[in-house]
Order: C-alpha cells, then sequence, then structure tokens
C-alpha cells in the first residue's frame, strides 16, 4: 500500500477527527494495520519534526499532530497487537531532578512514539532511582531533560549512577550541549524533538 | 555623563559613545552574598544588598530589580516550586483546575512579594538611581497565560481560541497593573518579559500576542514610561512580529543573529538589546571568553540604539571574573583594543615574528606593548616612564615600543603572552601590566633584570 495522503495530511494539520474516521475507514476496508501505521502515520509525524526542526513548526504545532496521531494510534493498537507487531523499541524518559519543566520532554516522548518507540514517561524531577527502575523495566534507552542550567549537572550523576547498566542513555533539553554530552559520558545528544528520535534510533542500531 | 543615561539614550535609539550595559542580575544577586535564590527573591533587604554589590562589580548602567516571572502568578494563585538556585517554578494552573478568571483575586501593591520588590526599587531607586536605570520587570500576557491554564494553552489554541484570546487579554490588564506598580515607585523602564512566545508560530503571535502586548506598552507610553519587550529563548521567526510591536526596546537571547536583529529594528525606528551566551560563555567559560563573545556582539550591533546584555536572566553562580571581564570591555577602550588584537591573533600563526635574543643581549631589552603612544594616554605615560627610568637606571636598556595597531605588534603580544594594554615587558617577561609603576620600581626591576647578564657577559 502507498502512503494514504488523506491521513498523512490529517495527521500532519492535528485533525484528529479527521484521523479517527478515515483509520476506521481503511481498518473496515481490510488494509492492512502495520501499512497504516508505518506509510502514513509515522511519516507526518517525521515530517512534523522535520519542519520543527526548519523552525517551520512550532510547539503547538507538534502537539496537536501528536494528539492527532494519538486519536488513530487509539484505533490501530489492540489491532497491532492481534497482529503481532513489536515496538521498534523501549525507552525511557525523564526530566531530572529539581527540574519540573515537561514541555520538552513531552515533545520528546510524542515523537519516540510517534516514531513506533514504547515510551515510558517517567515525568518531572526524577532521580537517579527512578532511571534505574526504568533500566530494571527494559528500558534500552534512557532520555534525560533539563532546562536549567543548575539542573543539568545531575544528568552527570545519572550517568554515573546507572554505570554499565546496558542502555544508552542520550541527553537533551535547552542548556545541553554536544560538548557536555561528551563531558559526562552520554551516549548522545539532541538539540530537538525531532533529532532525539534519530539519535534514538542511532543509539538502537536502527539507523546509521 | 552618567551610566543611566547612556542607557537611556540607547533605549531611545540615540547613538552612545559606549555600548549601555545591562547585565540581568536575578538569583545571581544572592549568590553574590551567599544566599539562596528563594532568600534573595523575598527579601527587600537582601535584593537591596545583592544589587549593590553587583552595581560595585559590574558598574552597570542598569539593573533589574527582581528576575521572576512568578510575582503575578502566585498573587493569581499559582502554587510555586521554591529552589535554592534558581527562580521558583509554577506547579499548579487555577484555570485548569475549575476556577474562572472572575475567581481570580485583584492584583494590587500590598499582594504577594510586590511589597518586597516596592521597598527594593524605592531603596536602590535613592541609593544607586541616579546613575543606574532600574527595570521593573513583568510577566508577559502570553507566558502568564500559560502559567494560568497549563501546557493546555498550546491545544486550545486551535480548540478554544476565544477562551485562549479572553485569558491572554485578562493577563495584559494584570501586565498594565503591575506596570503602574512599578512606574509609581520609580522604575525607569518596563520590561515585559514572554519566554513563551519563543514556542509560537509568528501567525499565533500576531494573533493571539501583539494586540495584548500592544496593549500594555501602549499604557506604559501613556503613563510616561518606557517599555522593552525581553524573550528568553530562540526566536528567530518571530522577531519581525516582535519589531512590529509598540514596544520601544527588544532585547533577545543568545541564538538571535544579531545583525539581522538590528537590520529590523533599524526598520521600526527601535532599539534593541542582547545576547551573551548564559551557558557555554558566561557560566562555563573564562574571562577571554566572555572578551570574545562581547567584541563580536558589539560588532554586529553598532553603537547606536543598543544595550548589551546577557541572553536572559544570569545563572545563579556565574563566575563574578567573567561579568567583570565584560564590564572592562564596555568600559576600557584600551581593554576594547586588546581584545581585539586577540580575535586577529587567532587568525594567524605569526612565524615571521621572531622574539630578541634577550638572553645574549648586552642590555636589558624592555618591550612596551601599546596600543599606540601617539594616540593612547595611558600609552604615552608608559612609554614616557620608561624612558626616564631607562635614563636613571644604572645599567644599558634598550627600548622597543610594539603598536598593537600594527600586525607585528600582535604578533608580539601573542609570543609575549601579554593580555592588556599597557603592558611593559623586561627581558621578555611581562612585569608590569596595565598600570605604570613608579620610577623607583621600574628603576629597581631593570637593574635587577641586568644583573645575570653582568655575571655570565665575557
Amino acid at each position: 500500500m502507498a502512503k494514504n495522503e488523506a491521513l498523512y495530511e490529517a495527521v500532519l494539520k492535528g485533525k484528529r477527527k479527521d484521523v479517527s474516521s478515515i483509520v476506521n475507514e481503511l481498518v473496515a476496508a481490510g488494509t492492512n494495520v502495520e501499512e497504516i501505521l508505518m506509510e502514513s502515520m509515522i511519516p507526518a509525524m517525521a515530517e512534523i519534526g522535520d519542519r520543527f526542526s526548519r523552525n517551520e513548526a512550532y510547539v503547538p504545532e507538534m502537539l496537536i499532530a501528536a494528539r492527532a496521531m494519538q486519536a488513530g494510534l487509539d484505533i490501530l493498537d489492540p489491532l497491532l497487537q492481534e497482529a503481532g507487531h513489536e515496538p521498534i523499541g523501549k525507552v525511557a524518559i525523564g526530566t531530572v531532578k529539581g527540574d519540573l519543566h515537561d514541555i520538552g520532554k513531552n515533545l520528546v516522548a510524542m515523537m519516540l512514539k510517534g516514531a513506533g518507540f514504547e515510551v515510558m514517561d517517567l515525568g518531572v524531577d526524577c532521580d537517579v532511582d527512578k532511571y534505574k527502575e526504568a533500566v530494571d523495566g527494559g528500558a534500552q534507552v534512557i532520555l534525560l531533560s533539563a532546562l536549567l542550567t543548575t539542573t543539568m549537572p545531575y544528568m552527570k550523576e545519572v550517568i554515573e549512577g546507572l554505570g554499565n547498566c546496558g542502555a544508552k542513555i542520550l541527553i537533551g533539553g535547552a542548556p545541553v550541549t554536544q560538548e557536555y554530552a561528551d563531558e559526562i559520558g552520554a551516549d548522545g545528544y539532541s538539540d530537538d524533538a525531532n533529532t532525539a528520535v534519530k539519535s534514538a534510533k542511532i543509539a538502537l542500531g536502527l539507523a546509521a | 555623563m552618567t551610566g543611566k543615561q547612556i542607557l537611556l539614550d540607547a533605549i531611545a535609539g540615540k547613538e552612545t559613545e559606549r555600548p549601555a550595559w545591562l547585565p540581568f542580575v536575578g538569583c545571581h544577586g544572592g549568590y553574590l552574598i551567599g544566599k539562596t535564590a528563594t532568600e534573595y527573591l523575598t527579601s527587600a533587604v537582601l535584593l537591596v544588598e545583592g544589587l549593590k554589590k553587583a552595581k560595585s562589580l559590574y558598574n552597570p548602567d542598569g539593573l533589574p530589580v527582581m528576575f521572576d516571572l512568578q510575582i503575578e502568578a502566585e498573587i493569581l494563585g499559582c502554587d510555586l516550586h521554591w529552589a535554592d538556585e534558581v527562580p521558583p517554578a509554577v506547579t499548579s494552573h487555577p484555570l485548569a483546575m475549575g476556577k474562572k478568571i472572575t475567581d481570580l483575586p485583584e492584583i494590587d501593591e500590598s499582594k504577594g512579594r510586590f511589597p518586597v520588590v516596592t521597598a527594593a526599587l524605592e531603596t536602590l531607586k535613592k541609593d544607586i538611581g541616579d546613575d543606574t536605570a532600574l527595570y521593573g520587570l513583568i510577566c508577559g500576557p502570553f507566558t502568564l497565560a500559560l502559567h494560568l491554564l497549563g501546557n493546555d494553552i498550546f491545544l486550545d489554541m486551535y480548540d478554544e481560541e476565544d477562551v485562549v484570546i479572553d485569558v491572554i487579554n485578562y493577563c495584559a490588564e494584570v501586565c498594565k497593573k503591575s506596570a503602574d506598580i512599578y512606574l509609581k515607585h520609580g522604575a525607569d523602564v518596563i520590561a515585559v518579559v514572554d519566554p513563551m512566545t519563543s514556542q509560537i508560530s509568528p501567525a499565533h503571535f500576531e494573533q493571539f500576542v501583539t494586540p495584548a502586548m500592544n496593549n500594555v506598552y501602549d499604557h506604559i507610553r501613556e503613563k510616561g514610561g518606557i517599555s522593552s519587550i525581553f524573550v528568553c529563548g530562540d526566536v528567530t521567526r518571530n522577531l519581525e512580529v516582535m519589531t512590529k510591536t509598540t514596544a520601544d526596546n527588544i532585547s533577545v537571547d543568545e541564538q538571535i543573529d544579531m545583525s539581522h536583529l538590528r537590520e529590523l529594528c533599524e526598520a521600526q525606528g527601535k532599539s534593541f538589546g542582547g545576547n551573551i551566551k548564559l551557558t557555554a560563555v558566561l557560566l562555563l567559560g573564562d574571562e577571554d571568553d566572555a572578551k570574545m563573545e562581547t567584541l563580536d556582539i558589539m560588532n554586529k550591533s553598532g553603537s547606536k540604539g543598543f544595550i548589551l546584555a546577557p541572553g536572559c536572566d544570569l545563572p545563579y553562580a556565574v563566575p563574578v571574573k567573567n561579568l567583570q571581564a565584560v564590564s572592562e570591555l564596555v568600559h576600557d577602550t584600551y581593554a576594547r583594543e586588546a581584545a581585539k588584537s586577540l580575535q586577529a591573533k587567532d587568525a594567524d600563526s605569526f612565524d615571521d615574528v621572531t622574539l630578541p635574543d634577550y638572553h645574549g643581549a648586552r642590555a636589558v631589552i624592555l618591550d612596551v606593548i601599546t596600543l599606540d603612544s601617539t594616540s593612547c594616554a595611558p600609552c604615552q605615560y608608559m612609554m614616557e616612564a620608561v624612558e626616564m627610568a631607562a635614563d636613571a637606571a644604572m645599567v644599558k636598556v634598550w627600548i622597543n615600543e610594539h603598536k598593537i595597531k600594527v600586525r607585528e605588534g600582535i604578533g608580539m603580544m601573542v609570543k609575549l603572552g601579554v593580555k592588556n594594554l599597557p603592558t611593559i615587558c623586561i627581558n621578555g617577561e611581562p612585569t608590569f601590566a596595565s598600570i605604570i609603576p613608579d620610577q623607583t620600581t621600574l628603576v629597581k626591576a631593570i637593574e635587577k633584570a641586568a644583573l645575570p647578564k653582568m655575571s655570565v657577559g665575557p
């Protein structure tokens, strides 16, 4: 099946009612559910992410697209499970201890979900133990978020606290840089929600 | 002319003899006096102490009285989470919890932390207000609406446009009351700080934010005040719509290209400011990084209608020496020239510039690094002092002046490791930097430098 343009556009523009009705129609017509997801919906989220990276889409546009995506996933999820569809990876994300900012973290979580990952959202103000629990719960990638220059140093404590836990650790947030990621020994860094998806894929060997 | 007047001239779009300098000392003021952000942002006495300390350390032309965007939100019923090294964060959003605009309390100067901030403002006005422009900072209408509605505001901008517009308009009325309070107690400039507008498109800015902001700026103007818009974060795409608001001045964060902002502001007849990098340069960099960054911003911004400032609220523990390096560059023409030569040195290895044979020479060699002793007064006095000391010393002395206006001079400066202008090097060692030594000290230093030569000479 090729991309369904109407569904692609509906996700891209955040038209959640349109997404629901198109997905329902496609399912009723017997379209392969994995194809609906992979050929139309995920590419739409990737496109909104690229527009965000290019400063052509903003937080509201990302959020309504993610909400529309979720409306489609609500219908597809049970069907995907029946069909034995597996997420492309399991990741956990949380804003570090002392930091209560969640807009950036939420955007990254939505983009990861939209790209086919299973996402454990750990919330804000997360200490080392919370990330450890996520690793014990099967997370293959741990994503640390911080908005404040004062909470950023806690990322180093998390990396030290997790040691050789087997999971890859990615960091991001307004004050964070690639240099800082290198300095504290993170496995990767992203400067926005879109590149976070690419970094997570690279960390798991799903992309180069 | 006072620093305050330089800042007010700059904000009015005039040419200034040097850039106006406005360090955003928020909770960093607490760091300067050994107090937590929480202690500092809740005490008029500590605010005054911290800002006076900042005044003496950084020699600014303007200061914000309290850099905390939660003052209004706190009065309107948002819960705050307090911390040691950052301003408080809003943790609850009354309009997302069932309250209506009509349920929210009225803003007046007796409520919340307004008594703290107005008391500090009055004392500062009296003590440092003659030569320091004092900024009253108010939370902008969009960010305040986000405090009240929570993150749902972003989806509501699509689902319930009218509701969001009503809330933002209400917030603009709150802003006007805050502005009135600051103006009544002597604030020179009202800054409307609206960082969350960095997260929306130009179309949304014009639809939701511009009318509310203009309402606030027009009100400030009617009251005889001066207004500024501060937006922390990357507002590259929103710059044009920001410059089209009726604010007098626009201050931006580190991501913005100042040459581009300058063009846009010149087209709209506005002054502008910014945008020293907070983390990479001020917090984690050193003095040379701070100077290079400052010089680069000054070059791009020009000398008309420009205010030098950090990108946003200074991090709590910014090293004092980095901000002092910025201040030195603002106030000292020679420091600026020295920094320019440091900038030039990065592109040149000066392989062809060779140092004299200090060890083999049968004289003490004095290298004096100057801007140019014919045009720079301190350089002229230093050269005169060196010549007099050379005459008075009981040893043979060779004097070389190296002017950094020419490449050879910069090469010598780099090879001798000189950081300040003017500097006297004796036998290749930077010995007296910036300060001209008294005659006896200089003569003794020259004669001491001759001793090893005498003992090893043929």
